[in-house]
């Protein structure tokens, strides 16, 4: 009951996040033939974004590699899930995860919801997965019809390199959305949830950009260092789950979205009305 | 049917920050009984039936429902006990009838008959979006969904509320025929006339507490003392009768020690305009349980 009607309440949702995903993913396609020429030409523009910092430098080094193909699968690991499904991701999980249960704090249905004969866990569960699929299914779906697109200009994206990227990318936004979904069972409203959570990826997001302190950033699991060997083919699926490694940083994401799981059904157990 | 109480409670307390909402409150109801509960703004009468469906944990006491402890077990609870919240609580993005199925989806029991005499009798236009009804509307709306499954226990926190008369009465005789049922019902309201001839007991909450019988009937026979007076203009108050409230130019709340009908009678002939007799206003009772139970007890 309760997931189908989650269900209804974000399949609009879902379809729109994956437009706009797939409409940031086209043109970038797209335009890659002249980008490409252009980044062979030192420009002011590299210069100036190297200076920002090492990660993107190499970014910028990648895309300017001579080799065209190993350039666009750099490329394509910056701008689907550096860039696209991390910024679309992101928002589409505050937006799902903050309206989970303070929405229903304020429209003062909560306490009806909690007096049903089901569990709390019960609850948590079945507003959760409906959630994860709308989260997790347009990664996977935009980042897949990047392989035709890709077809259509003249490059071949590995289509199991682009599903380990966009498993790691989707639990990396599932864990924003628990922690979104913790926010949203301690506040009483919805706007104090945003709030707290959206000033929560700004400053991590302001961090990343400053180099002293950039390893401390929420965004360093998800970023353009990770993605890029995955897509040139440099790191094998394997050397994803290695806990032993910093290459195993998948299976650590997993956890923490077990942690944050349990967390969130810990907050729920014990919150008042 | 069991001639065990359906509900125990004793000894039941639960504050919130500093604030007491039950101070060692005791209760037991009787299966197929219709209790009332009547008291003021946060006497402790919500947390009571909270409480009673698991939602609310006590922070010491005794609670039995049906024999269950709801806050070990507050789902066992739940699959016996319905509960109307105090604040209305219906999805304003549904339609009337998505909502319905939606809460009644959780029961494998309805009462069909009772779901069809109450949507007959609130005319609810269910196919529209709840957010288009009306503080009434979602009220009934809420009441149907709390009604209709087929359950032991209804805990029905001011089921009245935004109701007028004619529904309130109607609501009175559905609730009648579930008692004749053998079902349990638990609730409370601000209206201690209507509540009194429907219940077949009627307690006060006040101060967390379940006020004694003794202590209810000092302060009725006390506020039957009581009259107030619309007075022609200029006229004086006989001997007999002491001013407590001077409420307007020619109201007068006064006090008593004669019977009240003899107490009028002292009034010259044609300068008494009005009078109410009894416990006419429930906030003065509350008033004097108030007084009543911060005196030392004896």
């Amino acid at each position: 009951m309760i997931a189908r009607k989650t269900w209804r309440e974000v399949r609009f949702m879902t379809l729109v996040y994956l437009a706009i995903l797939a409409l940031m993913m086209v043109p970038a396609v797209l335009v890659w033939p002249d980008l490409y020429a252009d980044l062979q030409r030192p420009s002011a523009m590299a210069t100036a974004v190297g200076s920002m910092g090492d990660f993107l430098r190499r970014a910028m080094d990648a895309l300017r590699n001579p080799d065209e193909d190993f350039a666009y699968l750099n490329y394509m690991a910056l701008q689907l899930f550096f860039k696209g499904a991390n910024v679309a991701g992101i928002a589409a999980a505050v937006l799902l995860g903050t309206g989970l249960f303070a929405r229903e704090r304020e429209a003062m249905t909560f306490e009806f919801l909690l007096s049903r004969p089901i569990s709390r866990a019960a609850i948590l569960w079945h507003k959760f997965w409906p959630c994860t699929l709308a989260i997790a299914i347009p990664i996977f779906v935009a980042s897949l019809l990047a392989v035709p697109l890709s077809e259509r200009i003249g490059f071949g994206l590995p289509i199991d390199r682009v599903l380990w990227c966009s498993l790691h990318n989707a639990l990396f936004v599932l864990m924003v959305f628990l922690l979104t979904v913790l926010a949203s069972i301690r506040c009483r409203v919805q706007a104090h949830a945003a709030f707290w959570v959206g000033g929560f990826v700004v400053v991590n997001l302001a961090i990343y950009f400053i180099p002293v302190v950039r390893l401390g950033s929420l965004f360093r699991l998800s970023d353009f260092d990770w993605y890029g060997p995955i897509m040139a083919g440099n790191r094998g699926p394997w050397q994803l789950f290695d806990v032993w490694h910093h290459e195993g940083l998948t299976s650590w994401l997993l956890l923490a979205n077990l942690c944050l799981y349990l967390l969130a059904w810990r907050e729920l157990r014990k919150a008042e009305l | 049917m069991s001639t065990a109480p359906a509900i125990v409670v004793r000894g039941l307390c639960r504050t919130f920050g500093t604030r007491t909402a039950l101070a060692g409150l005791d209760l037991e109801v009787r299966p197929g009984e219709l209790l009332g509960l009547i008291g003021p703004n946060g006497a402790g009468k919500s947390t009571l039936l909270r409480c009673l469906c698991g939602l609310v944990q006590p922070d010491r006491g005794e609670v039995r429902v049906l024999g269950i402890d709801p806050a070990r077990e507050p789902v066992a609870v739940r699959r016996r006990v319905a509960y109307l919240p105090g604040e209305t609580s219906v999805y304003q993005q549904m339609t009337g009838r998505q909502f319905l199925d939606f809460a009644l989806g959780f029961y494998p029991q309805r009462q069909p008959d009772v779901l069809a005499e109450l949507t007959a009798g609130f005319a609810l236009p269910l196919e529209r979006r709840v957010r288009t009804y009306s503080a009434g509307m979602k009220q009934k709306l809420a009441i149907l969904a709390t009604l209709g499954p087929d359950l032991d226990v209804y805990l029905l926190d001011e089921p009245d509320r935004a109701l007028d008369a004619t529904v309130r009465f109607f609501l009175r005789d559905v609730l009648r025929t579930l008692r004749n049922r053998g079902k349990t019902i638990v609730l409370s309201s601000h209206h201690l006339s209507e509540v009194e001839s429907l219940a077949d007991r009627t307690e006060f909450v006040v101060g967390g507490r379940i006020v004694p019988a003794q202590a209810l009937a000092r302060a009725r026979e006390r506020l039957a003392h009581r009259l107030r007076l619309r007075l022609a203009p200029g006229t004086a108050l006989p001997a007999g009768l002491r001013l407590l409230q001077k409420e307007s130019d020619d109201l007068l709340l006064v006090e008593t020690d004669l019977p009240p009908l003899d107490a009028l009678r002292l009034l010259p002939p044609q300068t008494l305009l009005g009078a109410e007799l009894g416990v006419v206003r429930l906030e003065e009772l509350y008033q004097q349980l108030l007084d009543a139970s911060a005196e030392p007890q004896p």
